[in-house]
C-alpha cells in the first residue's frame, strides 16, 4: 500500500488506521505520547497523509485542548478522514489497551505482592522515558523550522523540567510569541 | 463522569474520584495509578476502566471510558474545525508554529523530569537510550523495538534483582 500509485479509498484508509493504531495500543508503554514517533512514521513517512510540521501542529492543538493529552491521535484521524476517522482512531488506540487493563485488574490481587510486578515496573520505566524523549525529538524536528522556534522548544523544555508552571501557559505564551513573528 | 482538565486530566480525576465521590481513598488511588502506568495505553483511560469495573463490571468500565473520552474528543474536534477555518490566516499560522515548537519542548521536558525523578540504573539508561535512538533518531518501527527491548529489559532487571 505504501507509496503505491493509486490513492487509497476512504474506507481503506480507515481500516489502515484502525489496524495500525490498535496494534500500537498494545505497546503504548508510558502512555499514548510514547507512540507518537511511530504514528508520525506511519502517517508522515510511510503514507504521506500529512507533513511533519502539520503533525506537530495537530499535536500542539491537542495539548491545548482540555482532556487526556493523548487525544492527538483523534486529530490525526480527523485530519485524514474527518470526524469518523477521529472516532475510529480513538477507539482503535484506547480499546485494546483498555481490555488489557481490565484483564490485568482482574488478576491484580495476585499481582499485587508479586516480585515480578515490581521487576516489570522497574524495567519498563526507563523504556517509557526513552520513548517519550523520542516523541519530543520527533516533534521538534517537525516544528523547529527557525532559530526562534528552536529557542521556544529549549525554553519550554527548561520550564517543564525545572519549574511547576502549568504547561498550558507555556503553550499560550509561545503562541503569542509565534504570532508576533518570532517562530 | 465526563471529566475535564487542561494539560492532562489526572489532577481532576484525583479530585473527583477521591475527594468528591470517594470511590477510592488516596492510597488506593496512588496504587491503582502506579498499576495503570505499567500497562499500555492512556493512564487516565486505564484508571477509568478500573474505577468503572469496580462498581459495575464490564458495563461500568465501558461507561467510564466513554465518559472520559466523549466530551474531550467532541470538544477537540470543534476546536480543530474552528482551527481549520482560520488556518490560512498568517497570524494563526505563526501562533500555532510557536505553540507546536513549545509543545515539543514540553514533551522533552516531561521526559527530563521523569528521568530526574526515576534515577535509573546504568541498565535502565542503556534501555532508555536504545529506545530513544532506535525509535526517535533511526525511526525504526516501534513494534519491533518493543518486541526486543521489553524482554531484554525485564530479564536484565530480573537478574539484577536476583543477584541482590
Amino acid at each position: 500500500m505504501a507509496g503505491g500509485e493509486r490513492t487509497m479509498s476512504t474506507a481503506e484508509i480507515m481500516v489502515e488506521i484502525a489496524v495500525r493504531f490498535a496494534a500500537l495500543s498494545f505497546v503504548a508503554i508510558g502512555g499514548i505520547n510514547a507512540i507518537a514517533p511511530e504514528v508520525h512514521r506511519v502517517v508522515v513517512d510511510v503514507e504521506g497523509w500529512m507533513t511533519s510540521a502539520e503533525f506537530a501542529e495537530l499535536f500542539a492543538l491537542a495539548q491545548l485542548a482540555p482532556g487526556p493529552n493523548a487525544m492527538y491521535v483523534a486529530l490525526v484521524g480527523w485530519k485524514v478522514t474527518g470526524v469518523i476517522g477521529a472516532l475510529v482512531a480513538t477507539i482503535a488506540v484506547c480499546g485494546p489497551s483498555s481490555i488489557v487493563c481490565y484483564a490485568a485488574w482482574q488478576s491484580m490481587d495476585r499481582l499485587r505482592e508479586s516480585r515480578l510486578r515490581a521487576v516489570i515496573q522497574r524495567a519498563l520505566a526507563p523504556l517509557a522515558i526513552g520513548l517519550i524523549l523520542a516523541t519530543g525529538y520527533t516533534l521538534a524536528r517537525g516544528a523547529d523550522r527557525s532559530l526562534g522556534a528552536l529557542a521556544l522548544t529549549v525554553l519550554a523544555t527548561a520550564t517543564l523540567a525545572f519549574t511547576r508552571v502549568n504547561p498550558v501557559w507555556v503553550l499560550l505564551v509561545a503562541a503569542v510569541i509565534g504570532a508576533a513573528g518570532f517562530a | 463522569m465526563g471529566l475535564l482538565g487542561f494539560g492532562g486530566v489526572l489532577p481532576w480525576a484525583r479530585r473527583v474520584i477521591v475527594d468528591e465521590r470517594r470511590w477510592l481513598d488516596d492510597r488506593e488511588f496512588a496504587e491503582l495509578l502506579g498499576f495503570c502506568q505499567v500497562l499500555p495505553g492512556p493512564n487516565v483511560v486505564n484508571l477509568a476502566v478500573i474505577v468503572g469495573a469496580r462498581t459495575h463490571g464490564v458495563t461500568g468500565a465501558l461507561i467510564a471510558v466513554s465518559g472520559i473520552l466523549l466530551v474531550p474528543v467532541g470538544l477537540l474536534l470543534l476546536i480543530a474545525t474552528f482551527y481549520a477555518s482560520v488556518a490560512s490566516d498568517v497570524l494563526v499560522q505563526n501562533a500555532i508554529a510557536g505553540a507546536s515548537a513549545a509543545a515539543a519542548g514540553l514533551i522533552i521536558g516531561t521526559a527530563l523530569r521523569l528521568l530526574i525523578h526515576a534515577r535509573p540504573s546504568a541498565r535502565g539508561l542503556l534501555v532508555g537510550g536504545a529506545a530513544f535512538l532506535t525509535v526517535g533518531v533511526l525511526k525504526w518501527p516501534l513494534l519491533w523495538v518493543i518486541a526486543v527491548l521489553v524482554p531484554v529489559a525485564i530479564i536484565a532487571e530480573w537478574r539484577a534483582a536476583s543477584a541482590r
